[in-house]
């Protein structure tokens, strides 16, 4: 028990030293990307949707935490925000079907914009001024993110279906 | 799912919340202040940022290099036409400047920045907004500290360190993040204010009374040096708009394009002798 829970907790920093790489590479490529690129929520989707909520939890509180540290926010706002997005994700993964791709993305549209939806919530009561919005292109950001994480999942099964006829 | 796994997930998820809330309450007496929980995580990922920046860069520039090398010879040819004029437009500048200032002045204007400059990459961008913050592979060890400086590489006001400054690593509040403030000066008509960003590419010049006459479109903003962080004359940014201000009647309403752009910051210098710098 006590093997698994560090051996999950080994694998949820590995995830988000993942996040922080994608983040890295599209911040290298165009700065600009990342107002509707949140790698950190990518992440945190495809694995609590993979691993169930626990994991999701835990991954979704290193992610946020490790997004806090590289911005000016209030530290902590976005590890609450994935937190909550990893359990739920996981858990309701557990409870509906969510494998066919329509149905994967739309779920994954769904949860990243609650998400987005409480980060500004969140933002706005602790700082108590309005958040920055960009023009309405942070509204973008939980399509591009349901896009990426419906783009692995199909990866992955063209490549197991690959797998499995070459075998 | 079994009643004991699941009262541990709900278990787990209560105390990741209640962790979290008590992460942020703890933070709003601190304001600004960075807790030694968000320096220790700025730590521990930051040289990720640094590696995957470096990999990028360094396929970039091999990229680069090839097609580069196509054209080099023609773009050579170019260059050293316009280095030739550009070499008398300098020396015409100093001639003028010379005129303007006594030759002293400048030259201890010039030595105060003599050896104070550590040149630095931009290795990572704000992760919920770029307008707000960066992260350059500089830190304690190189001499970075907080309240220093930062110029692009055309002497343009990028912003200053802020916490945390790793050992390798720092960040960096740009001119253009809502909590940033600049104290500067217009170069003709001398309007004095508080330059302030919106987290976008514009910047608001604040405290600047509506009775004051001058400033026109384009001139330039230059730091004044009155807010102990930033050396005088650095410039900053050019007024791009001026009206009168509906909501405050007391001042105007000036908006200011910051000179930095995000595709010319890949490096930029770190000043570490200005009046906020090794604190």
């Amino acid at each position: 028990m006590r093997d698994s829970a560090a051996r999950d907790l080994l694998q949820a920093f590995l995830g988000t030293i993942v996040a922080v790489l994608v983040y890295s590479i599209a911040g290298a490529g165009a700065p600009v990307l990342l107002i509707v690129l949140n790698a950190f929520s990518v992440v945190v989707l495809y694995f609590s949707i993979r691993r169930g909520e626990v994991f999701g939890a835990v991954l979704g509180t290193m992610c946020g935490l490790a997004q806090d540290a590289f911005s000016l926010g209030v530290f902590g706002v976005a590890g609450l925000t994935k937190t909550l997005l990893g359990f739920w994700t996981g858990y309701i993964s557990r409870r509906i079907d969510v494998a066919p791709v329509t149905r994967n993305a739309l779920f994954m549209l769904v949860m990243a914009f609650l998400e987005t939806a409480l980060w500004v919530l969140i933002t706005a009561a602790v700082r108590l001024k309005a958040v920055n919005l960009h023009g309405g292109l942070i509204l973008l950001q939980p399509v591009v993110t349901a896009a990426l994480g419906g783009a692995l999942f199909a990866l992955e099964r063209w490549a197991r279906a690959r797998r499995s006829r070459g075998a | 799912m079994p009643f004991g796994e699941k009262r541990r997930s709900v278990l787990v998820l209560a105390g990741l919340t209640v962790f979290h809330i008590l992460l942020i309450s703890v933070q709003m007496p601190q304001g600004a202040g960075k807790s030694y929980f968000e320096r220790a995580v700025f730590f521990l990922f930051s040289p990720v940022q640094r590696v995957a920046t470096g990999a990028v860069r360094g396929v970039g520039s091999l990229w680069n290099g090839y097609f580069d090398l196509r054209g080099v010879r023609r773009e050579n040819q170019e260059l050293k036409k316009k280095n030739f004029f550009l070499t008398q437009d300098v020396r015409f500048l100093e001639d003028r400047l010379r005129f303007a200032e006594s030759e002293s002045r400048l030259r201890e204007n010039l030595a105060a920045f003599e050896g104070s400059i550590i040149a630095a990459r931009v290795i990572g961008v704000d992760s919920v907004n770029p307008h707000q913050s960066i992260v350059i592979d500089k830190g304690r060890l190189d001499g970075v500290d907080r309240d220093m400086a930062v110029c692009d590489r055309n002497g343009a006001l990028v912003g200053r360190t802020i916490a945390p400054v790793g050992l390798k690593e720092a960040m960096v509040q740009l001119v253009t993040d809502k909590d940033s403030s600049v104290s500067v000066e217009s170069v003709v008509d001398k309007l004095t204010g508080s330059m302030t960003g919106r987290s976008t590419g514009v910047c608001d010049l604040r405290y600047v009374l509506a009775s004051v006459d001058g400033g026109r479109e384009g001139e330039e903003l230059r730091t004044t040096g009155f807010d102990k962080i930033y050396p005088a004359g650095i410039p900053v940014g050019t007024i791009k708009s001026l009206e009168r201000d509906e909501a405050s009647p007391i001042f105007r309403r000036i908006v200011v394009t910051p000179y930095f752009r995000f595709d010319a910051i890949d490096a930029v210098a770190v000043l570490t002798k200005g009046p906020g710098g090794g604190r």
